[in-house]
């Protein structure tokens, strides 16, 4: 009886993939809600990075 | 949870309060008693977490194990992702100043309205991170404002103009400056006057500079407008003194401070605060202290400072003053020549409820304390409650307050005459550098028509403001740790001096200039850094180098300027006016916001989230009401009220504040600003409602208040992480602590089935003297800048998820119409036997063997049992990701020595460990012990009055180790057996008593 309420391995298999794919899709979809401030889908092009230079003619303290 | 407390608590004790809703016992207080948490900072469903409506998820525990399986597939695959990957390189040519991982220091100083500031600036990798005052100086001797602390996050504001602007189009310094000098050339050929308004001149070299230009460009007229400086004090010097000052309290002299409505304990005055500091950390009673008497209608952090409180509305300060002044007269203590009081009936004056006894302590006090009692007046009082100061001052001969001739400020009047001057077309060019009156001046609208008659108009700054809006051409200024320049203090001269290149292309406001001079066909150098060495290099004393100057970041001198007379002329019609004044409804009173001052730190998000000391409000400037007002009005807490006086309206959130006077009502400068990415919609403007009349531009009267229907969630901090009403808080009067220095606790005896654990080398602790703490959160500010705390907003703090490692506990004890109010520091406590500990599943959180309870936020995977087990709240979860999406330039201010948290993770207090391992490697290097106040926290160098020590417990000789015995000290909750390393020392008040001695 069991082999008989056995699913098939395709089911078996396709549950095995789309299960967590769905559920990975809901908690995205939990966790960004865009009211909740969530950060953008695409990130922002980043910035050019600022040149931190030392200062010129400075007598430091200590260091 | 109350019921199960151990009968070993306290007897009789006084019993504190922290909201309304406590003190009147509500059904909402008493539920709220019982629940650790805020609803949003609870340990709650998966909903609560990620701020969801209770029902939207219908989350079930199916739905979570699938979730996590999903969620560890995904967590795999993320993992693989290559972005975010950084990389570390070194140096091609490494700077010469920079060494990897070791940091600099540079002496500089930092300006706000008419004080200075002079710190010592931290900088890793060339990059400003964390400010304290600095050492050498002899009046800071080490110690800051909270605000100066925050301004190393201006330096990174993503909204700071990076390049000059004309028109909205970006453009290069050649093209912007020929364009202002080709409109400055014109005006001087035509002999049409050009307005510069400016901040306060408190630089010698600025104000050769603004001669010079003056020399260059005759027509040229100043206005050094400073709006939350208070026009009042500016007219009244002018009536005292005949002319502009400055006052310096000189605490340490003083036995006697009365205080008329002025705020000096609000951290804006170290030098004022480690004078208080020093008075009351009191080893036995018979140490001398002083005695602060506060007479004040809002309450003030002063006012909670206070041993005797009287809350008396600001129109009656002055007909007081007067009274006092005219009592002591007729007590030997003489008036100056030509003072006539004539107009003033001796006592107290009618309609001001003082008791007869209170009245009769505070003449006495004054009387005997003499030469050694000050009279301190706010700046926001009317101008006859500062000339009857100056008066008491002068009659008392008062040795305790600095009078210093000083630069004039520009009234609200002469900006109304600058306005009418604009109106008539009477200036060729407008230039603003570092004010913002397009916001600060109250006629907005005539102000607005009035510049936009003006054909040409300059902007000098650092963030494009409403003033900015108003004009064509616009001038990026450097952030002061990029500029030079110098002050006069009253100690020394202050020398200021870049800790980084510039960050974008901009200027300092003063090279600017130099370079108008230069093309008016004048003479100046080619930088404002030879302009100010080359007048140094003339001044400095022998043997005594420019360089070495820079060093040390001063060179001490005293002021041999002449103390301003006072003028006993003028004391007549002040008290003639004093005794007719009366305020009709309700009596507005005006005053800058302690995180936004006048408005220009208002896109300081760590200002922001700072709890107001008094309301404990975050993010929002609401009115303040009286008890009695809320009453009779129907007030409650949050309910939306309307505003309104003489035209001027604002729909506003209310608090209730406890111990304000009746009939006064309190409104925070600095809020409602239009620009700026963290300012814009936080609070309301007030400046609308500020008079025209200088003498009393800041307490209008005449005010109506009504509800608007409607209620705000309030972004308010004092319900959060309440401890049950358990005695947590003690406050000990001098008598009690003469006869009973440890109060009326006892110490409840201890058993524990474990073994006390063993410290082989050090066991840090803490102690905090509740008596010296005013509640300025100095320390706050150092802990937020040192431990990269984020900041919430507004919408997270009102759920009670604000991030402060440490926080300040305000209570109130007596009566609603005037409390008793004591502070209270609460970090974490470090304990022995640390209820947190024992309660993490993954051993996250465990004891250092130096008695740190330290965090390994790798391994915490977020139960937050911790922060359900601390009995202390001290626990911070990161309910979201607060920093991971910040840039640069953002995250250039982060202290590299401190993990920053993400998401998911519990954090909190670590005793500053990056500062104890680096005192410790550097001890080890040197092959030496640690010294004993060589390893400070954050919070101990920012707490200007000193009430923060740390060391050493197994140290006997050290301060730590000997203050954890003094007769004042307790630890709180003590009964529950987790043997905290903090120590607190009870709070003191003197207050008066009759028959009692005097200060003599």
């Amino acid at each position: 009886m069991a082999d008989v309420n056995r699913k098939p391995m395709m089911d078996r298999a396709a549950a095995l993939v789309a299960g967590p794919f769905l559920l990975g899709q809901r908690a995205l979809s939990l966790v960004f809600q865009p009211d909740q401030g969530a950060p953008p889908k695409t990130l922002k092009e980043a910035p050019s990075r600022i040149t931190v230079t030392p200062p010129e003619h400075a007598i430091k303290r200590r260091g | 949870m109350k019921t199960r407390l151990p009968e070993h608590g306290p007897l009789e004790t006084p019993q504190y309060w922290r909201t309304l809703e406590e003190r009147l016992e509500t059904p909402e207080a008493q539920r709220a008693a019982h629940d650790e948490f805020l609803p949003g900072a609870a340990p709650g469903t998966f909903d609560d977490v990620h701020g969801l409506p209770p029902s939207q998820s219908g989350f079930s525990r199916r739905d979570f194990l699938g979730l996590v399986s999903a969620t560890a597939a995904l967590a795999a695959t993320v993992a693989c992702d290559r972005k975010g990957q950084g990389t570390v390189v070194p140096y091609t040519r490494r700077p010469v100043e920079v060494v990897p991982g070791v940091a600099n220091y540079y002496a500089s100083a930092f300006q706000e309205g008419r004080r200075v500031y002079p710190v010592l600036v931290k900088t890793r990798e060339g990059r400003p991170i964390h400010l304290t005052g600095n050492d050498e100086h002899p009046g800071v001797k080490g110690k800051t404002s909270p605000r100066t602390m925050a301004d190393v996050l201006r330096l990174y504001d993503p909204d700071r103009l990076r390049a000059p602007k004309a028109g909205g189009r970006t453009l290069g310094w050649a093209e912007a400056e020929s364009q202002l000098h080709a409109v400055l050339t014109g005006a001087k050929a035509t002999g049409k006057p050009v307005l510069l308004i400016s901040g306060a001149v408190v630089s010698p070299t600025r104000k050769a500079l603004l001669a010079d230009l003056k020399a260059a460009l005759p027509t040229l007229e100043h206005l050094a407008f400073e709006p939350a400086a208070g026009d009042a004090a500016e007219e009244a010097a002018k009536a005292s003194y005949g002319q502009a000052v400055d006052l310096q309290p000189r605490l340490a002299k003083a036995k006697v401070i009365l205080s008329l409505g002025a705020d000096f304990l609000n951290g804006e005055d170290p030098e004022s605060l480690a004078a208080w500091g020093a008075k009351r950390r009191l080893k036995n009673a018979h140490e001398a202290i002083n005695r602060l008497w506060v007479l004040e209608g809002p309450l003030t952090l002063t006012g909670t400072n206070a041993d005797q409180r009287v809350p008396v509305a600001p129109s009656r300060l002055g007909a007081v003053a007067f009274a006092l002044a005219k009592e002591l007269s007729t007590k030997a203590v003489s008036l100056p020549a030509g003072a006539d009081l004539s107009a003033i009936a001796v006592g107290v004056p009618q309609g001001v409820d003082i008791p007869a006894e209170t009245w009769s302590n505070l003449v006495k006090d004054l009387q005997h304390a003499g030469r050694n009692a000050v009279v301190l007046c706010g700046a926001q009082m009317p101008a006859e409650v500062h000339q009857a100061a100056h008066l008491l001052n002068a009659m008392l001969g008062s040795e305790a307050v600095a009078v210093r001739a000083a630069e004039p400020l520009a009234t609200v009047k002469d900006l109304e005459g600058a306005v009418q001057g604009m109106a008539a077309g009477h200036y060729a060019a407008l230039i603003f550098w570092d004010v913002n009156p397009a916001y600060a001046f109250p006629r907005a609208a005539a102000w607005q028509e009035a510049v936009a008659k003006v054909p040409f108009r300059a902007w000098i700054g650092q963030v494009e403001d409403e003033t900015a809006a108003q004009c064509q051409v616009l001038l990026p200024e450097n952030h002061w740790l990029e500029n030079w320049g110098d002050f006069t203090t009253e100690h020394a001269e202050v020398l200021q001096q870049p800790t980084i290149g510039t960050l974008y292309d901009t200027r300092q406001g003063e090279d600017v200039f130099l370079g108008v001079i230069r093309a008016l066909g004048g003479h100046a150098p080619a930088s404002y850094h030879v302009y100010l060495q080359g007048r140094w290099q003339q001044t400095l004393p022998l043997g005594t180098t420019f360089e070495q100057a820079l060093h040390d970041g001063l060179v001490t001198s005293e002021s041999k300027a002449a103390t301003p007379a006072f003028k006993g002329a003028s004391v007549a019609a002040a008290a003639q006016h004093a005794a007719a004044s009366k305020s009709e409804g309700l009596e507005l009173v005006l005053f800058p916001g302690f995180a936004t001052h006048d408005g220009r730190h208002a896109n300081n998000s760590w200002l922001q989230e700072t709890p107001d000391p008094i309301t404990k409000m975050t993010w929002d400037n609401p009115v303040s009401v009286s008890v009695q007002d809320a009453k009779a009005l129907g007030i409650q807490e949050g309910d939306f009220v309307t505003l309104s006086l003489e035209g001027a309206t604002l729909r506003l959130p209310a608090v209730i504040q406890p111990g304000q006077a009746k009939g006064v009502i309190t409104l925070a400068l600095g809020y409602g600003r239009t620009t700026g990415g963290v300012a814009k919609g936080v609070g309301a403007n007030a400046y609308p409602f500020m008079g025209l009349d200088p003498t009393r531009a800041n307490v209008r009267g005449g005010a109506r208040l009504a509800k608007a229907g409607g209620k705000k969630d309030l972004s308010r901090t004092q319900s959060h992480h309440r401890m049950e009403g358990r005695d947590i808080v003690r406050s000990l009067t001098m008598d009690e602590f003469a006869h009973n220095p440890k109060g009326h606790y006892h110490m409840p005896e201890l058993v524990s089935l474990y073994e006390d654990q063993t410290f082989p080398d050090h066991k840090w602790g803490m102690v905090i003297d509740l008596a010296a703490c005013v509640g300025c959160s100095a320390c706050v500010v150092a802990c937020q800048s040192e431990n990269n705390v984020p900041v919430v907003g507004p919408e997270q703090v009102a759920r009670g998820r604000e991030m402060h490692w440490i926080r300040i506990d305000r209570y109130y004890e007596g009566e609603l119409e005037n409390p008793k109010v004591v502070h209270q520091p609460m970090l974490c406590q470090h304990c022995d036997n640390a209820p947190c500990e024992n309660v993490c599943p993954v051993n996250a959180t465990n004891h250092s063997p130096d008695g740190l309870n330290q965090m390994a936020y790798n391994r915490c995977v977020g139960t937050r049992y911790c922060g359900n087990n601390c009995p202390y709240k001290v626990r911070r979860f990161n309910f979201l990701e607060y920093t991971a999406y910040k840039t640069e330039p953002e995250i250039l201010v982060n202290n590299p020595e401190v993990t920053v948290r993400p998401r998911g993770v519990m954090e909190k207090c670590s005793f500053c460990v990056q500062r104890i391992n680096d005192v410790k490697i550097r001890a080890k290097g040197d092959g030496r012990a640690i010294l004993d106040g060589e390893v400070t926290t954050a919070c101990m160098a920012g707490c200007p009055s000193d009430a923060i020590v740390f060391g050493d417990l197994k140290d006997p000789k050290s301060k730590v180790a000997q203050l954890v015995n003094a007769s004042r000290a307790y630890r709180v909750l003590e009964e529950v057996g987790a043997k905290p390393a903090i120590t607190y020392l009870a709070d003191l008040k003197n207050p008066a008593v009759e028959g009692g001695p005097h200060a003599s």
